[in-house]
């Protein structure tokens, strides 16, 4: 039973690589940046209405960087930031308002502002974990990850070593894929013993949100969710990338090959 | 009855006793080499034999009873009885008999004991070792021999003992005890010190109070009777602290003096007693006594090799009347020390003497060297080789006690730096390679201009994020039987094998692991040992797989578990199988 005090932080890390959502905007209308920003709110608010313990963080992930699109720098805890915020209109519960008002203010800024030069096309997803690591230290948190754009390869190591320390502090990475299925955010969900999902409409996201990453970790033993699929753990031989079962190992440099040579091409 | 028709083979008879019975039987007991054997009257072989290794201890009848006895009790429990019933040399005989298996046990005794504690205790300690043996061991897999092989090191196979087994030390306190004894007995009035009597070896503080049980009595008379027990232990203390004792043993036993005979003269000597005064008498021991002055005396010339200890600066010295004895004068002539001094000084010297004897004897490792002439320590003070080069023992002295360990810096382990020359693998590590979309520059400018145009333009619409039918299918997606909701036949493994079967499979990998191993370390195969071990560990897989591996299948098909449990199994013997072949083959051609 956790105490009443203690504070639940759920941080939200979205892919906002703007290559990707310009071309789906373009594919499909009805599911684009603006959409997927309405139901991550939605899944925001309902987690800060379900306890007044619960607390909310958002990262937007992008090409250069990651960006805290609340709390925003101005926020001191537990109170809101600034009454410059226009107060709600519909007598929603102002914690929910502020946040929302925030969050789009922080997105327009972030996404007008975007230059992106060709060799940076992929989303620095493994800087916005770190992130959301280092602003969950104090209390009991989990990240939920929502993934757009595909995996980048070389942020690897980085995107591994943020998975182990996450597994370390006993966080949960829950990850809602869009588009194609990730085999970095596969391991990290299993390994940290978060959901890891592929959904199947786009449009359908903030059910989805709503069903299946709502409760948190205590909760969702109680609730029938979807089964963790089987995660393919092979790795790739570093001569020729292709997925082997058994290997070399260099025992100097941990470099995996998939045929044997007295000298390791790596070290 | 000729003693070579019944003993086996060269077996060395050491003692043999005519007119011994035992179970209501006459018969005669032998003593031999490695074992003890008793045969009836008139017959041609032994019903009785048992090797020393496997006698616990001996016991004998206490000498007032009209049957002498001689009890055998084995590791088992089991015990056998000898009853010596020779009318005039039964005492002689037995005691012959007695004293003979006192000096040859404890050779064997040893040996298997520690072997069989050894294992034991290994087998106590590791509940994983415990099982693999009850696996392998207990069902005959592979003999008890063939388990131990390996694990005991330099039990074993005479290997010189690589394990670190350390010392026993010497009590300091050994003949303190006695010596309380005697002085507890002069004291108090006879009854009470046979309430002092215990039946055990207490530790009580270093003090030890002493089990009697009759062995050895001095010749005194009736009321003055002392009985002590002079347990093995406490023998080889005092032979290990006074080197001078045991030489005097060796000298005087048996040709002289039986052993009963020899320490009650140590016991009775001065040279034992705390009043040593030197009364040049025809006592063994007075050598020992002159002896022991001169390597006090040459240990106090040595001193002590610590520059920063200065001994000479410890005196009584006495502040005023009342804090001590007040002296005029520390004399130290001998003509002007009252008696009380001299005897009080001679104590002190005793027990320095007692001290650095038994700090030698534990600085030196194993048996006193009969050839004197080879030691070199002078920690005893009887070496006769000078000191040979000490290195500078004051620079390390100081060192030490200036310089704290903890307070260094810490040493931090070198390590060597790892040199790439791909570095670049590690940034996208093990990861197989996924077709990636190329996006042009175009399509980069056109993407990035559309979201921009379109998150200026954002506002938040909370109430129109779903419409009811997209909900409903996702929700009816995420319900059992849903698109996302795998179905249940798909479960993992371990869930759909009991707990129990999965018990039994692990031992097996670890059973089966263990004989692979013994296999495998077999190659490749240069020596006839290696080439006998491998057709032995390949008769011990297939007894193995069939004893072991086939009943679990058939078990675990009779649950109706489809799941291949002992595949990966099967194929590592069968590896290890076609191995074998294969060596075999080929030395059959090499033969050819």
């Amino acid at each position: 039973m956790a105490s009443e005090d203690e504070l639940n932080l759920l941080v939200i890390v979205v892919d906002v690589n703007p290559i990707w959502w310009g071309q789906q905007g373009q594919r499909e209308p009805e599911f684009t940046l603006c959409k997927c920003l309405d139901a991550i709110m939605v899944m925001g608010n309902s987690h800060m209405a379900m306890t007044r313990t619960n607390r909310l963080a958002v990262i937007a992930s992008h090409c250069q960087d990651s960006h805290f699109l609340y709390p925003s720098k101005t926020w001191k805890s537990g109170d809101s930031g600034g009454d410059e915020i226009s107060s709600s209109r519909d007598g929603k519960y102002e914690l929910l308002a502020v946040a929302n008002n925030l969050i789009a203010e922080e997105i327009k800024n972030i996404m007008t502002k975007t230059e992106v030069t060709g060799n940076s096309t992929d989303t620095l997803m493994a800087g916005s974990l770190a992130k959301a690591l280092c602003f969950g230290q104090e209390m009991k948190s989990r990240i939920l990850v929502i993934k757009a754009a595909d995996d980048c390869a070389l942020q690897y190591m980085n995107f591994m070593n943020v998975i182990f320390a996450a597994q370390k502090q006993n966080i949960l990475i829950d990850a809602c894929v869009l588009d194609s299925d990730s085999g970095l955010l596969q391991q990290a969900c299993d390994i940290t013993g978060g959901l890891y999902l592929k959904i199947p409409q786009k449009v359908a996201l903030a059910q989805y949100l709503l069903w299946v990453f709502l409760p948190d970790s205590e909760q969702r033993s109680q609730l029938v969710l979807p089964q963790p699929a089987h995660v393919d753990y092979r790795a790739a031989c570093f001569c020729h990338r292709n997925l082997i079962e058994i290997g070399y190992v260099c025992s100097v440099c941990l470099s995996i090959f998939c045929n044997f040579s007295p000298i390791c091409t790596t070290c | 009855l000729p003693v070579w028709a019944m003993a086996s083979l060269s077996e060395e008879v050491l003692l043999v006793v005519k007119k011994v019975r035992q179970r209501k039987q006459d018969g005669t007991l032998y003593l031999m080499a490695e074992r003890i054997a008793w045969g009836p009257e008139g017959k041609d072989r032994f019903t009785v034999s048992h090797l020393y290794s496997d006698i616990r201890c001996q016991k004998i009848s206490p000498d007032g009873k009209a049957k002498i006895q001689l009890q055998l009790v084995l590791h088992t429990g089991d015990s056998t009885t000898f009853h010596f019933a020779n009318e005039s040399t039964a005492l002689k005989d037995r005691d012959a008999a007695k004293e003979l298996l006192q000096q040859l046990l404890p050779k064997f005794k040893k040996k298997a004991n520690k072997e069989l504690e050894e294992k034991n205790r290994m087998l106590q300690e590791d509940p994983v070792l415990f099982q693999l043996y009850k696996d392998l061991v207990v069902s005959q897999v592979i003999s008890a021999e063939e388990f131990w092989a390996n694990r005991l090191g330099g039990m074993n196979n005479g290997e010189p003992a690589t394990c670190n087994k350390q010392e026993v030390g010497i009590s300091g306190a050994f003949l303190v005890s006695t010596s309380n004894m005697i002085h507890n007995y002069f004291m108090l009035p006879y009854d009470s010190f046979e309430n002092v009597k215990k039946k055990k070896l207490l530790h009580f503080k270093g003090l030890h109070v002493f089990a009697l049980q009759a062995d050895i009595r001095p010749q005194t008379d009736g009321c003055n009777g002392l009985r002590y027990n002079l347990t093995a232990d406490i023998i080889e203390s005092i032979f290990r602290t006074y080197p001078a004792v045991k030489q005097k043993y060796s000298e005087n036993v048996p040709h002289n003096l039986t052993e009963k005979e020899f320490w009650t003269r140590f016991f009775q000597s001065h040279y034992f007693h705390r009043d040593r005064i030197n009364t040049g008498s025809q006592d063994i021991f007075s050598e020992c006594a002159k002896q022991d002055e001169k390597g006090l005396k040459s240990l106090v010339t040595q001193g002590v090799k610590n520059p920063l200890v200065d001994l000479l600066s410890l005196e009584d010295k006495t502040l005023d009347e009342g804090y001590g004895i007040s002296k005029a004068l520390p004399s130290t002539s001998n003509a002007n020390k009252s008696v009380k001094e001299s005897s009080n000084s001679a104590i002190i010297k005793r027990f320095n003497h007692h001290s650095a004897m038994v700090l030698a004897a534990g600085s030196r490792k194993g048996d006193v060297p009969t050839d004197q002439a080879s030691e070199t320590s002078s920690t005893d003070g009887n070496s006769r080789d000078s000191d040979f080069f000490q290195p500078p023992l004051k620079k390390v002295k100081l060192q030490e006690a200036i310089e704290y360990e903890d307070l260094q810096r810490e040493n931090t382990p070198k390590t060597v730096a790892l040199n790439l020359k791909k570095s670049d693998r590690y940034a996208h590590g093990p990861v197989p390679l996924q077709s990636q979309q190329y996006t042009t520059s175009q399509d980069i400018i056109n993407s990035v201009g559309y979201i921009q145009q379109e998150m200026a333009n954002y506002k938040p619409n909370l109430t129109r994020v779903l419409s009811s039918t997209t909900a409903t299918s996702a929700i009816a997606a995420l319900s059992p039987g849903g698109v996302l909701m795998q179905p249940v036949g798909q479960q993992s493994i371990h869930q759909m094998v009991p707990n129990d079967i999965q018990g039994e499979l692990k031992h097996l990998y670890i059973a089966a692991g263990e004989l692979l191993r013994h296999f495998w370390s077999c190659f490749p195969v240069n020596t006839p040992f290696l080439e006998e071990k491998v057709t032995k560990m390949k008769t011990n897989l297939e007894r193995f797989q069939l004893t072991k591996l086939r009943p679990f299948q058939e078990k675990i098909q009779r649950q109706y578990l489809s799941a291949n449990l002992t595949g990966h199994l099967e194929d590592m013997f069968q590896s290890a199988y076609n191995k074998f072949h294969i060596w075999q083959t080929r030395r059959m051609m090499r033969k050819t």
